[in-house]
């Protein structure tokens, strides 16, 4: 038992690193996209645009960073709800928070943010890890409830968001993501994290050494719950109202970068900058392909073209390395 | 109600019928015209073509996958049906060529999965993505043609064989079903399918080939896609890329609240038969009820994590260890 | 020994970069041991003459029941197909289908056996059963529940079953008594060495020496990843085995 525990931290510690080799490709293309970016449109990367630049790719950001815990909990641990949560945060701050209660204030609206966030996650936590539904049925539940909800709350894009909200996707804009990531930096610093990496990559052996497996899965979606109601501020800065139509395309976009980004679905490796890089990915390549003006169907197909294409490139660099029996 | 629920739990699929019966007569109890021959045979078509583009995500969660290249397949299949058709192709050779297109997509879904050890979910998502982008292309983001007149008589809500009160699909759904579920329980592959899923590492010392069965699987899936897609052409009487975006999920709670674990080497298409219909009666039922479809589409979140909490959860760690 | 006598030979075969290679033939109707410490080569062996995993170097050739020059095994697929069968070691990791009945667990390596015009017969199937149900006195009252109702040690006996009812002419066995219960243990002991008397080559890794001499016509003796000892009549005994398991001169 002693054995495996001891194999177990050092695994969490090597996983502790971001793990260059982990992000190889994703990493490469982020480098040639970045520059493909800068030739094409250099007035967009100038300091002075940065604001506006981070404000674009903050939610992107967001949303796959908030994706990231649930993934490493592992066991199938996925939560497919995070995109309906950013648009249903987006619908409750515009239309309630704001508008109806007439709460304009940064307190309020970022409180208002996270208790939801913390809320569903919760919830997400209390199915996948509690009731033990398995977490792609779950959050594919959350997922319906909120959207269902966002739609009747909003049924039309709506409202207006004071000024200093706005500049959430201005000169501001790195403040969500620099919250996400303080609060990550934080959990790093935790036991917490070290358990979550060994309950990912190995839960029978986590279990078995004592740790409350239960309870570091539902920690994981609580935290991925934050994450997402930050994100939704960030969403709701840029777009200025509440659009019940956006949120949801956040899901599938944020797995993408998450997978794109080198964290392994099955739970237990990868990281923050691994998501992180691969979000960017898929936003320089958004702006570099809008920047052609080409139509959103290319756009599309080379999204998916790229995202076959890493994950094998990355397994295949791995398998290269050597597979161990 | 515990001891029921433990009987749930063995017999998932026994719950689901519970279900749908139960559902059935709180219809016929709250809504006018529920028992009427319209209503049942608009849930019967619409049951049908959910069962039949469920085939294949049953398939691939008893190989222990998953399978979200379904509606990107199943929009594919009903755009480039068309297109062709439109063209004035011959209908025979247009479906010969969308399920040749279809069996090479999903095989090579499986085939990179297994072979190289990457995860189902994104590379299905990666090449649905790419192959629905590709068709958008192609037609330039409007999609012409139709299916042929009998397709939209075998699924139309008018239709009827003979004196039967319902359109074709319907008794081919149920013929379909039983050959899918004969299929699992007496071919080698059926056997194969369930005992790669239920232990992959053992099923390679019992000589089954796991890239050949994920990508023949997976291969399956997409053809079953296929045919939902050319269906909805008849049905919806135009193409429409976008036509399977309900089922990407849709396919799974199907799947889910017939009593198949996403754990792989369980489960069978009975189950997922009857959760088809248990979807639709809920979705009936709500319309019904006089909901908004926003609201709609929230209640079934619902009643999938309600249902799933029931009989559908996992062993807890310890007794797995 | 005659060349024809041999129907599964292992020629210089190179189990780690650097030690000696080694060649043994295992003849028709004998019971051979693998012995030696955990971790010194007897199990890479054993998968070697499975055709699970290749050597560094040399090949292991394989003569069919009709006899004829012997010819290499390409891999695991093309040694069972020819014959060579394969007990794995950990039976709940590599053996069982734990999701499935006994009956699938027994014929999932032979299910075109059962087939009549590509569907599986369960008649045929069940007949097919019955035969090694009585051959290994498997204790099961119902066939169709999962195999996890069973204990360990008929567990075993299905996933022999499931090999001996391919026919081969070679057995591969990873410590097949591991975590059985002594009186199954015996039933074993005296299954194996009536398929030896029939002519079928038995190679069998044991973990416990005391097994390995009681069952085999000689041990093979593993030290460092090559052969430390081949032992057999009268000096296979329990001193020399582990002498040579620690590799000192008996």
């Amino acid at each position: 038992m002693t054995a495996t525990a001891a194999k177990m931290k050092g695994q969490a510690e090597r996983f502790r690193l971001p793990g260059i080799a982990g992000i190889g490709f994703a990493g490469l293309l982020f480098v040639v996209l970045l520059l493909v970016n800068v030739y094409l449109n250099p007035e967009r990367f100038l300091p002075h645009s940065w604001g506006t630049l981070i404000g674009l790719a903050a939610p992107l950001i967001s949303a796959a960073l908030a994706s990231t815990p649930a993934i490493l909990s592992g066991r199938g641990g996925l939560d497919v709800s995070i995109g309906p949560l950013m648009g249903f945060v987006n619908a409750i701050v515009v239309t309630i928070i704001i508008a109806k209660w007439g709460l304009a204030g940064p307190v309020a609206v970022w409180v208002a943010a996270i208790v939801i966030g913390a809320a569903f996650g919760a919830f997400n936590g209390f199915l996948a890890a509690i009731v033990r539904i398995q977490p792609i049925v779950a959050t594919l539940g959350t997922y319906l409830v909120l959207a269902g909800l966002t739609t009747t709350i909003v049924p039309s894009p709506t409202g207006t968001i004071p000024s200093w909200f706005s500049g959430l996707s201005g000169a501001w804009s790195f403040i969500p993501l620099l919250v996400i990531g303080l609060l990550w930096f934080a959990l790093t610093r935790t036991p917490y994290y070290t358990a979550l990496m060994a309950t990912g990559s190995e839960d029978r052996a986590a279990f078995t050494s004592g740790l409350n497996v239960t309870l570091i899965r539902f920690l994981a979606y609580l935290v991925g719950g934050v994450f997402a109601g930050i994100a939704g501020l960030s969403l709701t800065a840029l777009i200025g109202s509440a659009d019940p139509n956006i949120g949801e395309t956040y899901t599938l976009l944020a797995i993408s970068s998450v997978a794109l980004g080198g964290v392994s679905l099955a739970g237990g490796r990868g990281g923050f900058i691994g998501a992180t890089i691969g979000a960017l990915d898929i936003f320089l390549l958004q702006s570099a392909l809008i920047y052609f003006n080409v139509s959103t169907f290319i756009l599309q197909t080379a999204y998916g073209a790229i995202l076959v294409l890493a994950v094998a490139s990355t397994a295949m660099q791995k398998s290269s390395g050597g597979r161990d029996l | 109600m515990g001891s029921m629920i433990a009987i749930l739990r063995r017999q998932p699929i026994l719950g689901a019928v519970l279900i749908a019966v139960l559902l059935y007569f709180f219809g016929l109890a709250s809504i006018d015209g529920f028992g009427s021959t319209f209503t049942l045979r608009s849930m019967l078509i619409l049951a049908a073509l959910l069962g039949i583009a469920s085939v294949g995500q049953t398939l691939v969660i008893i190989l222990g996958g998953i399978d979200l290249s379904i509606p990107f397949i199943v929009g594919f299949a009903n755009v480039v049906a068309a297109q062709l058709y439109g063209n004035g192709m011959n209908f025979a050779l247009v479906c010969l060529i969308v399920a040749v297109l279809a069996l090479a997509i999903g095989a090579f879904n499986g085939a990179l999965s297994a072979r190289l050890g990457l995860h189902p979910l994104i590379v299905t998502l990666g090449v649905g993505t790419f192959v629905q982008g590709a068709v958008l292309l192609w037609t330039a983001g409007f999609p012409s043609g139709s299916a042929p007149q009998y397709i939209s008589n075998f699924v139309s809500i008018g239709g009827s064989i003979g004196p039967l009160p319902f359109p074709g699909v319907v008794p081919a759904f149920l013929v379909m079903t039983l050959a899918v579920a004969f299929f699992l329980a007496r071919t080698p592959f059926g056997r194969r399918l369930y005992a790669l899923g239920s232990n992959p590492p053992a099923a390679r010392y019992a000589l089954i080939d796991p890239v050949w069965m994920w990508a023949a699987t997976f291969a399956l899936s997409a053809l079953f896609a296929a045919i939902a897609g050319v269906l909805l052409l008849g049905f919806t009487g135009s193409a429409y890329a976008d036509v399977g975006k309900p089922y990407l999920f849709q396919t799974i709670a199907a799947v889910v609240v017939g009593g198949t674990a996403l754990v792989g080497g369980r489960g069978s298409y009975l189950g997922t038969f009857v959760g088809a219909i248990v979807l639709t009666e809920i979705n009936t039922l709500l319309i019904g009820l006089g909901f908004q479809p926003s609201a709609v589409q929230a209640a079934l979140g619902a009643v999938i994590i309600l249902l799933v909490s029931l009989y559908g959860r996992e062993a807890h760690l310890r007794e797995q260890i | 020994m005659r060349e024809t006598d041999c129907c599964l030979e292992a020629e210089r075969i190179v189990l780690k970069a650097g030690r000696a290679p080694l060649t043994v033939r295992f003849r028709p109707g004998e019971i051979v041991g693998l012995a030696g410490l955990d971790g010194h080569g007897q199990e890479v062996f054993l998968e070697v003459l499975a055709g699970w995993r290749r050597p560094l170097a040399g090949e292991v050739r394989h003569s069919g029941r009709a006899g004829g020059a012997p010819r290499p095994i390409r891999n695991f697929r093309d040694a069972m197909r020819r014959g060579v069968a394969y007990l794995p070691r950990d039976r709940r990791r590599t053996g069982i289908f734990p999701a499935l009945s006994i009956l699938d667990n027994f014929a999932i390596a032979s299910l075109n056996r059962d087939t009549r015009i590509g569907f599986i017969s369960p008649r045929i199937r069940r007949e097919r059963y019955s035969r090694f149900k009585d051959l290994l006195s498997i204790v099961a009252d119902d066939p169709r529940r999962t195999i996890t109702t069973l204990s360990g040690g008929n567990q075993q006996k299905v996933l022999l079953a499931r090999l001996l009812v391919r026919e081969p002419d070679v057995l591969l066995l990873n410590d097949p008594t591991r975590g059985v219960d002594v009186a199954t243990r015996q039933l074993l002991y005296g299954v194996f060495k009536d398929l030896a008397l029939k002519g079928m080559t038995i190679v069998i890794l044991s973990s416990e020496i005391e097994e390995a001499i009681f069952l085999s016509n000689r041990v093979l003796v593993f030290r460092d990843s090559t052969l430390s000892a081949e032992l057999s009549g009268v000096e296979l005994d329990n001193d020399r085995v582990i002498s040579a398991m620690f590799g000192r001169a008996a």
